[in-house]
């Protein structure tokens, strides 16, 4: 782009109205909404480095030691009625 | 934002198409909270063209080319009209209308579309028609409203359903018209990629989808990803645009495909927009967890962490029953959090796949059951092996467990077998049902596969 660093520097007088201006009529529910700047530099977006990682994203283990002898009570318990109602 | 002729001078004195987009902008500024009345009333109808040429060339100006200056001065000749209408319903004239702002808004989008279409207008300038674009759905969206709220005193209520849908969006419609030729204007253009209209095309697409989802034709926007696909050779890479318009477009890319149930595909699209978004935009992060979350259930059945959701108070309160429940493997808790959040979820279009995470509730049941069974009678020198051979019995009665059946209430082994294989067929278990001797015989290395054991 040939003005590649004048978008990015001059970005704001077409930002300001948007962050100033929110008739609550137009806000919709699900509408993504405009950016307050058009680019900016990688380390703030989400996942700065190219390395990232996004292991805080999502749950990584099913085990849960606490609750695991408790259920191997109740399945106990359980057993004996499946085997009582055969 | 300064007044509109400071902001078009300086946009054309430095070149910079924002600076020119500000001019554009119908609304006032902080700086300037009369911005649009006293661009209004520095002329009048007859003299308007006239003044504008003075205004916007000759006092201080830069110098542009005559045809140019006469292209600009009809733009803002009917920007001024516009303005005019605005300004009316500020001031809460009887002859204002969102209605009529539209349509004054429209014939400003329609000039410049023609000045892109004889290339008067340089590429440069395309925020333009970012900011014209914009308003036009907005001022378009407005009038909807407006006219509906009329036709409701006006009009008998029972007047067929049909046309009332359609009429309610009148206006919208026109505007995707209009918007849809601005998204044609910069993927056909020609010119070198440094001058092309052609770095328009992500943000004038998003304008569109915007649209389209609010008049609920989602398949119109696959046809504009298939006119995009079929130029892609032609289009600079993905990275070279800005980020806001990247990310906008990928959103709505994974929202498209996973109303289509293309998980996998969605669940692309939306990790590039959530790695790529901005780490404050704390809505649009939100909005794009809300599919990925579901989307992530689908695919990879793993749960978004507590940490993620604590993050998002309002996905907190969607998700965070029914994962304690998939996690817990309690069914009827899941069932109870699904017919909870039903309403939401429908209207979000979650539900169906966040059906989906019975499955998983039911896996983590029976894995409970695998855990539960300990370990082989350890060999020599051997690593220790978990019991892989399990009575159906089990986990009947873990199922008794996750239901919350009561003393009296019989478990039937076929409807636990029928869940078994279910459960093997998805790939959810890895293991086999030997019916004759009762058991379920599981595999050695990866029983409950992705989960560790």
């Amino acid at each position: 782009m040939s003005n590649t660093s004048q978008t990015q520097t001059k970005a704001e007088p077409t930002q300001q109205p948007q962050q100033e201006q929110k008739p609550p009529v137009l806000e919709e529910d699900d509408e993504f909404e405009d950016f307050p700047v058009e680019d900016w530099p990688q380390e703030e977006s989400e996942q700065a480095g190219a390395n990232g990682t996004e292991n805080h994203l999502w749950e990584e283990s099913w085990d849960d030691d606490d609750a695991a002898e408790d259920f191997s009570k109740q399945l106990k318990e359980e057993l004996k009625k499946v085997e009582a109602s055969h | 934002m300064e007044s509109v002729f400071d902001d078009f001078k300086e946009g054309q004195r430095l070149g910079s198409g924002p600076y020119l987009a500000a001019a554009l902008t119908p609304v006032a500024s902080p700086r300037c909270p009369s911005r649009l009345q006293s661009f209004y009333y520095f002329s009048n109808a007859a003299h308007i063209s006239q003044d504008l040429r003075h205004s916007l060339f000759h006092i201080g100006g830069v110098k542009i080319p005559k045809q140019e200056q006469t292209w600009w001065t009809d733009v803002f000749t009917a920007y001024w009209k516009a303005v005019g209408e605005i300004v009316r319903i500020e001031e809460r004239s009887s002859r204002a209308s969102w209605a009529k702002v539209f349509d004054a808004w429209k014939e400003v989008a329609n000039i410049l579309n023609r000045a892109y279409s004889s290339s008067i207008f340089q590429a440069w300038t395309i925020p333009c028609l970012y900011v014209v674009g914009k308003y036009l759905r907005v001022f378009a969206i407005k009038a909807d409203t407006e006219l509906s709220s009329q036709d409701d005193v006006g009009f008998d209520r029972f007047q067929e359903d049909v046309t009332a849908e359609f009429d309610k969006s009148a206006k919208l419609e026109e505007a995707a018209r209009v918007i849809n030729r601005m998204f044609t204007l910069c993927l056909t253009d020609r010119a070198p990629i440094d001058e092309s209209r052609k770095w328009g095309i992500y943000n004038t697409i998003n304008l569109l989808f915007k649209t389209y989802f609010k008049l609920n034709s989602v398949g119109l926007s696959k046809s504009l990803l298939r006119a995009l696909d079929a130029s892609s050779a032609d289009l600079p890479d993905l990275e070279s645009y800005p980020k806001s318009h990247i990310v906008t477009f990928k959103y709505y890319v994974g929202v498209i495909h996973f109303l289509d149930e293309n998980y996998t595909e969605a669940e692309e699209h939306l990790t590039y927009a959530w790695k790529l978004c901005h780490r404050n935009a704390m809505r649009n992060k939100e909005l794009i967890l809300m599919y990925l979350v579901p989307c992530h259930i689908v695919t990879t059945h793993t749960l978004p962490s507590k940490h993620l959701l604590a993050q998002f108070p309002r996905l907190e309160k969607l998700f965070r029953p029914l994962c304690n429940c998939i996690r817990k493997g309690d069914l009827v808790g899941f069932d109870a959090a699904m017919s909870a959040g039903e309403e939401e979820f429908v209207k979000r279009r979650i539900y169906l796949p966040l059906e989906r995470g019975r499955d998983i509730a039911l896996r983590n049941l029976f894995r409970k059951v695998f855990i539960a069974g300990g370990f082989e009678e350890p060999k020599e020198g051997q690593p220790p092996i978990r019991r892989t051979r399990i009575p159906v019995g089990e986990f009947a009665a873990a199922l008794r467990i996750g239901t919350h059946a009561d003393a009296k209430s019989r478990v039937d082994i076929d409807e636990v077998e029928c869940l078994l294989s279910n459960l093997i067929y998805k790939g959810l278990m890895k293991g086999y049902i030997a019916r004759e001797r009762g058991m379920v015989v599981l595999s050695k290395g990866g029983a409950f596969p992705g989960t560790g054991v």
